[in-house]
């Protein structure tokens, strides 16, 4: 572990300590009571943090595991005797199991899908724990071994032992959120297909992700049955459960480790003492005080309130920083000059084959037959009009879509039907046409994604996204966030994240779009410079001008097929390529 | 004993003095202290409006009690009612429980908490604090936990089914002439009726020489109930069991039934439990349809509270007194007389008291006595029966307790 990382650790260290002075301190056994659920609070809100927060996969139904967890700690010891200290261990091996058996078929779905498919678990759960007869059960009290069962008589103890599960639960996020694991679940949140084409296998860390949340929520779950002593599938497997863990990381802020914290600290004593104070005068206000401070908050800070002060305090930085960012971006634009228009490649050995690959949606026959070979350290443009069936190609060549028919071969290899992040390992980069970047993200982190499918380690990976970094021209900005990029940046960022994977063939779809002249060209000196150095390029575009000079060769699509495909002069002269382009009438004007 | 007596005369004496003739704040110094009782019950949240009826009972009882001259054994100490809300999730109810304990030190005793689940997770936390706390719930693993601190006033939910049946058909046979032989079971699969409904089909029917010919359970909210009803009218049972929970699921039923031509107790209907005797099936079902229903309920307005449901319905605007409004009232006389008889205002002397209690026959909860066994159950708790008549639920059986005589439809 690096001092960085050391360092790191320190607030949460310096929470958890004042956290325990304040509660020792306390003595009324109420307010001792609000400060053991503050943590359980913020850790059930963390594991759903570590599935949702970091994939963007919303979960409604986390109760389903903190449930399990509880009906773990009172069913061990009512039917087995055994004591928490065990059940609790063992409660977050079920919980985990449960993750696991719950995210394979449910991962298969996406967005809201998966939200209202989360939902249904804690409730059919709840039916079952109904059914079985377990609708109230209560922990046996045990008067001569109270410390074997974990029954405190101060209830100190169980704050502290809240706290340390809260603690353990704050750095393991923190490990995670740093490492590869971490860096995977926020590319899925970014863009789960830009991930996968970035060779990261998706389905396998999203369900490391939720066995691993939903053995933390278990755990916590069977330490929160300790504390209420008695458990009802209503107040385990409820709806309010699950929204308790949705309330306290969105109040406090997404994807970040504090969120849940901080949300806990504010949200859960403030219900208490609204129930207590202004429920006693007027009964029900307090849910009513309670969901308009809530409101209030979202409508202000929509991310929640950790990031909204992240940005207040980076705005009053920001003078000093804005300076030092223009003095260092000079000498990156002036590596983009113009260089001599490179030797076109000679036709080498293919290393990217098409023989005969079909797909169609239905009736829309999308890609027909397309058949081409793409030479090593070659240029090729593939144009042709909206709807051509361009981005359809690439995806089929990156594992997005299966063909109907034909195949893929890579350095001669059969590689149609595999997966986007297999192809990637295959050495096959891809950037898209709708940029999706994690816009608090530094640039250097967004492309270190891109560097884990040829990294062993987390500090091999930085290197490799140092040097992608570098490659593209922006060295000198690479700790900006990406929301502070322009489009020209952002556009590089994408090269680089796809160069990060030591690709030797690049597929890249319309990195021009959206770009001045100016910046157009800075980019297509980076990509020819690319070229120099070895790339394999396909790339996609609409604008033929800056194509020109850029392109080995090109290959024409209309409606799914090819029409040509050559040198750039020959093809740009096509009869055929012009009427694609702009309709039969055009063709009078055609330069024959 | 005499010089007792006659110290406490000199000092009431002395203070009917002091408080007509010294200012009121001297006067208010020299009353003796007052006594607090606590009260938690849900007064907020989706069982907010039982919890206030029991409230209501508890003030009643609270004002009786005072006005009567409070605490004797304590000079005249005034009672004082804590109310608490103990929300509508388990973890509200404890952490109000918590705060009950900690922060109302003072308290001798308490009553609560509505539901079953409530009060188990109140009871966990006033049993380490020694607070006695009385209940109306049911549920029989409140009192089989090995807790000192708790007194069920209620027949637990499993007696109540055992003792339901005979009384039904001692009914039956003495208004109708003839005993009931088939009975239909409709019940909804919340946990309150399922758990009568098993005890029925697990014995209790074969013991009461009761055949079952239709059994149904449905999932709240009914959409239709024509098909429920279908099935009774072919099979005619001589009773129906129906337990609904949800107020819609009584109204569709009911109005289906008239429909079929079942209604208006042509085929006799029977519930377990309060649902559906609240006041607020007045606001959906017409007092036609519910004529002639009968409910088994733990304790009601019956005979010998005439004057409390009259304080009731003049004072709160409550139609009728249901078993929430008259065993919260009792719960606070109960407290009452163990303040008396352990002569001190400590929680710890005061269970002793209610554990060593025997007061003789009961007069707010129904049959038996106030007396507690071993467990902390009330002894010969018993029940009552609550028959829908003329847009009024009332108490039909126990006889000595009826307020009305059960009618039986012949047909």
């Amino acid at each position: 572990m690096t001092v960085h990382q050391l360092r790191s650790l320190v607030p949460a260290l310096v929470f958890t300590i004042t956290y325990a002075a304040i509660s020792l301190s306390v003595t009324n056994s109420y307010y001792q009571l609000v400060l053991t659920l503050v943590p359980v609070w913020a850790v059930f809100g963390l594991s759903w943090n570590l599935l949702s927060g970091y994939t963007g996969l919303i979960s409604f139904g986390h109760a389903a595991f903190f449930g399990i967890g509880a009906y773990t700690t009172a069913l061990g010891q009512i039917y087995f005797d055994l004591s928490p200290w065990l059940l609790i261990p063992v409660a977050a091996m079920l919980g985990g199991i449960a993750g696991l058996l719950i995210g394979f078929p449910t991962f298969r779905l996406q967005g809201h899908y998966f939200a209202l498919a989360m939902l249904a678990y804690p409730l059919a759960i709840l039916y079952v724990f109904e059914w079985l007869g377990f609708q109230e059960v209560t922990l046996p009290i045990k008067r001569d071994a109270p410390i074997a069962y974990m029954q405190f008589a101060d209830p100190r103890l169980y704050t502290l032992l809240a706290l340390a599960i809260m603690l353990a639960t704050i750095l393991l996020t923190r490990v995670i959120e740093r490492s590869r694991f971490g860096m995977a679940l926020l590319a899925i949140k970014q863009n789960e297909a830009a991930a996968e084409a970035a060779g990261i296998n998706t389905l396998a860390w999203k369900l490391r992700a939720i066995t691993l949340s939903g053995a933390i929520a278990a755990a916590i779950g069977a330490f929160y049955a300790q504390v209420l002593l008695v458990v009802t599938p209503q107040s385990v497997f409820g709806m309010l459960v699950s929204a308790q863990a949705l309330t306290v990381a969105m109040f406090g802020g997404v994807g970040t480790v504090w969120g849940p914290v901080i949300g806990s600290v504010i949200l859960i004593p403030l219900a208490e003492i609204l129930h207590a104070e202004a429920g006693a005068r007027f009964p029900g206000i307090q849910g009513v005080i309670f969901g308009f401070a809530i409101v209030c908050v979202i409508l202000v800070a929509p991310e929640g309130l950790f990031w909204k002060l992240r940005d207040l305090l980076r705005k009053r930085l920001a003078p000093k920083a804005a300076a030092m960012v223009d003095g260092s971006q000079a000498p990156a634009t002036t590596v983009m000059s113009p260089r001599p228009a490179r030797q076109r490649a000679a036709t080498g050995e293919v290393v990217l084959e098409v023989r005969n690959l079909s797909r169609s949606f239905g009736g829309l026959k999308a890609v027909q037959n397309v058949s081409f070979k793409l030479h090593k350290n070659e240029i090729l443009g593939i144009i042709g009009p909206n709807g051509a069936g361009k981005t359809t190609l690439f995806n089929l060549l990156n594992g997005f879509l299966r063909p109907n028919q034909g195949e893929v071969l890579i350095d001669g290899r059969n590689m149609s039907g595999e997966r986007p992040h297999t192809i990637c390992e295959a050495g096959v980069g891809r950037t898209f046409q709708v940029m999706r970047p994690f816009l608090r993200m530094s640039i250097l982190d967004s492309v270190v994604v891109g560097a884990y499918v040829r990294a062993r380690t987390d500090e091999e990976a930085r290197k490799l996204a140092a040097d992608a970094v570098a490659r593209v021209g922006l060295s000198a900005v690479a700790d900006r966030v990406a929301g502070e990029l322009s489009t020209k940046e952002l556009r590089l960022m994408e090269l680089a994240r796809a160069l990060a994977g030591q690709p030797r063939i690049l597929l890249l779809d319309e990195t021009l779009a959206g770009l001045g002249h100016g910046e157009a060209d800075e980019v297509v000196a980076v990509i020819q410079q690319l070229a120099r150095d070895g790339m394999t390029i396909a790339i996609i575009e609409h604008t033929m001008q800056a194509m020109v000079r850029l392109v080995d060769s090109f290959l024409v699509l209309d409606h799914g097929a090819v029409i040509t495909e050559g040198e750039p002069e020959v093809v740009t002269r096509d009869g055929r390529v012009i009427e694609a382009y702009l309709g039969k009438k055009w063709m009078a004007h055609a330069p024959h | 004993m005499t010089g007792r007596n006659r110290t406490t005369v000199t000092r009431r004496t002395l203070l009917v003095g002091a408080s007509s003739t010294l200012i009121a704040s001297r006067a208010w110094a020299q009353q003796p202290p007052e006594v607090k009782v606590g009260l938690l019950v849900p007064i907020s949240g989706l069982y907010a409006r039982p919890g206030t009826v029991m409230r209501e009972g508890a003030e009643m009882a609270v004002d009786h009690i005072n006005a009567q001259g409070g605490i004797k054994a304590l000079g005249g100490a005034k009672l004082k009612l804590v109310v608490l809300d103990s929300g509508d999730t388990t973890e509200k109810a404890k952490n109000a429980a918590q705060r009950m304990v900690a922060q109302e030190s003072d308290l001798v005793a308490a009553s609560g908490a509505y539901l079953s689940s409530f009060t188990l997770a109140v009871t966990e936390v006033t049993e380490r604090a020694n607070l006695p706390v009385l209940t109306l719930s049911y549920s029989d693993l409140i009192t089989d936990r090995g807790f000192k601190y708790v007194f069920q006033t209620s027949a637990t939910a499993g007696s109540q089914a055992r003792q339901a049946l005979p009384q039904i058909i001692k009914l039956a046979e003495t208004a109708s002439g003839k005993r009931p032989r088939s009975v239909a079971i409709l019940t909804d699969n919340t946990a309150a009726s399922i758990a009568s409904a098993k005890s029925m089909r697990e014995g209790l029917l074969a013991e009461n020489q009761l055949q079952l010919i239709v059994d149904e359970t449905f999932t709240p909210p009914l959409a239709d109930a024509t098909s429920l009803v279908q099935k009774i009218r072919s099979a005619k049972p001589d009773l129906l069991f129906f337990l609904p929970t949800v107020i819609s699921d009584a109204k569709l039923l009911l109005e289906k039934m008239n429909e079929f031509g079942l209604g208006q107790g042509k085929v006799p209907t029977i519930s377990f439990g309060i649902a559906i005797a609240e006041p607020d099936m007045l606001q959906t079902v017409s007092p036609e349809l519910l004529q002639g229903v009968l409910t088994c309920v733990a304790s009601w307005g019956a005979k010998g509270h005439e004057a409390l449901i009259a304080e009731l319905k003049s004072r709160y605007k409550e139609p009728w007194m249901t078993q929430n409004a008259i065993s919260t009232y009792g719960d606070m006389w109960v407290i009452k007389d163990a303040l008396e008889k352990a002569g001190s205002a400590d929680r710890v002397a005061v269970a002793e008291a209610l554990r060593n209690m025997d007061a003789g026959p009961s007069k707010y909860y129904p049959l038996g006595e106030i007396k507690f066994d071993d467990k902390g159950r009330r002894v010969g708790a018993g029940m009552t029966i609550v028959q829908w008549q003329s847009g009024v639920p009332v108490t039909v059986f126990p006889p000595e307790l009826a307020l009305a005589q059960p009618f039986w439809p012949k047909s």
